[in-house]
């Protein structure tokens, strides 16, 4: 059974309607479509990346599953539950680290994870769920509303790991987390996943991503435009390597331009940049030497996820985007 | 279960803010302030007896009603829609809501929970100020009528409960704190300024279309009567009446501030039988629909909100 099932799941929002819009006649109706027809499904134990550049539909997906926002059409199955009518079973057995939450300014750090051991109906050691995300007994004794932002997101972590939830859902959870932070935060994805929790977890941070994921979707616009494993999606795109060769001689440039797979050439004194597909980097060397020169030293960068990211969310149109699917 | 915990936390965060101290200092002074200057200074020594203030006061001729629970009626109100009426959007704005529902909670343990919070805040620093009050007229050496002053507590408590619901009902469907925050004002206003206008003019609207439909027009105790039941339908109105039954004759409690003409016109009639549209238990009932109604409707809002 899959963890989370959408399914051709869309979500306009309107013009939000208050007391008064009921009242009186609203002016023109707003309509944005923040997700559109979104189908995917994550399998039970997995640890699933959702990309995207801010404003693509994350954390409308995110709430759609925690049953914050109701999707327009479609269904959304979490846990084998409904997520609108079942959603306090799902929420019973899913931890949550919501985007855009705040703490409670009166409470203290372990009167929090308290709240949620007791809404969840656990018996976890709050002290003990409090030093996992490594908050101090002190700083658990004092009002969150003088926490940090990240002190709040640790806080807001502990409490999602409350009742060893088969599903965490966890929108953004490295922001505000300084790189120690962060790296604790990947320890916990992975020591959860390893006790057979699913995660689910949105960034736009790909280092995050990169390091915990078995898979990965990217969301732009509303639409996912991307589904695969990591390597499976470097290998979908056909990423421009760098190869920078260090010559003795003067070598054949516009043999090398002349190359299928290459697209930039600049010579800078002895080292030549070429920028061109994997694929190609040896007929550039070859062609380097054919021409007369002699190849002294020779480096290559491999595109990196992030490069990746970009091709794929800065596109012009994502109808141009590669076909991708599962 | 989470409706108690939620209730819980909500009660926690008014005890944290002060509020509920500020709320009970504010209470044991009005009411019991009031009651010690009445029954300590005003009728010292008097023979006086709970009636003597919390009962109607009319002076001949109608020149000058008082009504102790009219006034009090008027804060409770005020006290119980300031406390609820941030009671949902404080938290949609915050952001805090998410991390509450984010745990399993339903949002019906969220609008009762937090009804039952706040309503748990008004009513325990209003007791306190009732507990000071009977420590005020038993030494002053006020006699205190104890089953009318259980009832009247109990009202007060029902009408801050009402007033509590009608916070939370706005709460739950304003889209911004400003809204209910506006709501709030202008409902008080309704209640508390408008609905007499409103009592006597309707009577008086359908009366002018009735004539000029050509047909009979309503007799005088018909416009008497409607015009009370509908300042009745008023739940600052409904607890005046009631609290006013308490410690006199209910005709002189439903007909208490209405003018010489209206009493000509329906007195003897309503002394003869009460209309059951009039009685208490009418009467309470709509008091008590006020603190079932709203919530509900509120509830049905927050339900289908996006958060």
């Amino acid at each position: 059974m899959a963890a989370i099932e959408l399914n051709g799941v869309t979500k306009r929002f309107e013009d939000d309607e208050g007391l008064f819009d009921t009242l009186l006649p609203s002016s023109e109706p707003d309509t944005v479509t923040a997700v559109d027809d979104l189908s995917f499904s994550v399998a039970e134990g997995e640890v699933f990346g959702f990309l995207g550049p801010n404003g693509a539909g994350k954390s409308t997906t995110i709430n759609m599953l925690l049953d914050f926002v109701r999707p327009t059409s479609g269904s959304v199955r979490v846990l084998g539950h409904d997520a609108q009518a079942e959603s306090v079973a799902v929420r019973r057995r899913t931890g949550v680290l919501p985007e855009g939450y705040e703490v409670y300014d009166r409470l203290t750090g372990r009167e929090h994870v308290e709240f949620a051991i007791e809404s969840k109906e656990a018996d976890d050691d709050p002290d003990e769920l409090l030093s996992r995300v490594g908050l101090t007994p002190d700083e658990a004794d004092r009002r969150a509303g003088g926490y940090s932002k990240g002190m709040s997101q640790r806080l807001a972590l502990s409490m999602a790991l409350a009742g060893s939830p088969d599903l965490l859902v966890l929108d953004e959870p490295s922001s505000g987390l300084d790189p120690a932070g962060a790296r604790e935060m990947r320890d916990i994805v992975r020591t959860e996943a390893d006790r057979g929790a699913t995660v689910f977890f949105s960034s736009h941070v790909l280092a995050q991503v990169e390091a915990v994921c078995d898979r990965v979707g990217i969301m732009r616009d509303g639409e996912l435009i991307a589904e695969d494993t990591i390597e499976g999606l470097r290998d979908r795109v056909d990423a421009e390597a760098v190869l920078r060769i260090d010559v003795d001689g003067d070598a054949d440039l516009d043999a090398v331009r002349a190359l299928d797979g290459v697209s930039s050439v600049e010579s800078d004194g002895d080292r030549l940049v070429v920028g061109c597909t994997d694929d190609a980097k040896t007929r550039v060397i070859e062609a380097v030497e054919a021409g007369g020169a002699t190849v002294a030293d020779f480096e290559t960068d491999s595109a990196s996820l992030e490069d990746i990211f970009l091709a794929y969310t800065e596109g012009d149109d994502p109808a141009d985007e590669p076909e991708v699917a599962a | 279960m989470t409706l108690e915990s939620v209730a819980r936390k909500d009660f926690r965060d008014a005890l944290r803010s002060r509020w509920l101290l500020g709320l009970t200092l504010f209470f044991a002074l009005l009411i019991g302030g009031s009651t010690a200057l009445f029954y300590g200074v005003l009728l010292s020594g008097a023979g006086a007896n709970s009636e003597t203030l919390f009962g109607l006061t009319t002076a001949p001729g109608g020149l000058f009603n008082f009504s102790y629970a009219g006034m009090l009626g008027f804060v409770l109100a005020l006290i119980a829609l300031v406390t609820a009426h941030g009671s949902l959007i404080d938290e949609r704005e915050s952001g805090t809501i998410k991390l509450l529902l984010s745990l399993p909670n339903s949002r019906r343990d969220v609008v009762f929970g937090k009804l039952v919070g706040r309503t748990l805040v008004v009513l325990v620093s209003m007791l306190v100020g009732f507990v000071v009050a009977l420590f005020a007229m038993l030494f002053t050496g006020g006699q205190v009528m104890f089953v009318s002053y259980a009832g009247q507590v109990a009202l007060s408590g029902l009408l801050a409960t009402a007033f509590v619901s009608i916070g939370v009902w706005l709460s739950a469907t304003s889209a911004s704190q400003r809204q209910a925050l506006f709501g709030t004002v202008g409902l008080y206003f309704i209640f508390a300024v408008l609905w007499s206008t409103v009592a006597t003019g309707v009577p008086r609207l359908v009366n002018w279309v009735i004539e000029q439909l050509g047909l009979t027009a309503l007799t005088a105790p018909q416009i008497v009567q409607m015009r009370l039941f509908i300042k009745y339908l008023n739940p600052l109105r409904a607890y005046e009446t009631l609290v006013a039954e308490l410690y006199g004759p209910a005709v002189a409690a439903r007909l208490f501030k209405a003018g010489l003409a209206e009493r000509l016109a329906i007195e003897s009639s309503f002394s003869q039988s009460l209309p059951f549209y009039f009685t208490g238990p009418f009467i309470l009932a709509i008091l008590i629909a006020w603190i079932v109604v709203p919530p509900l409707l509120g509830y049905r809002a927050f339900e289908k909100a996006d958060l």
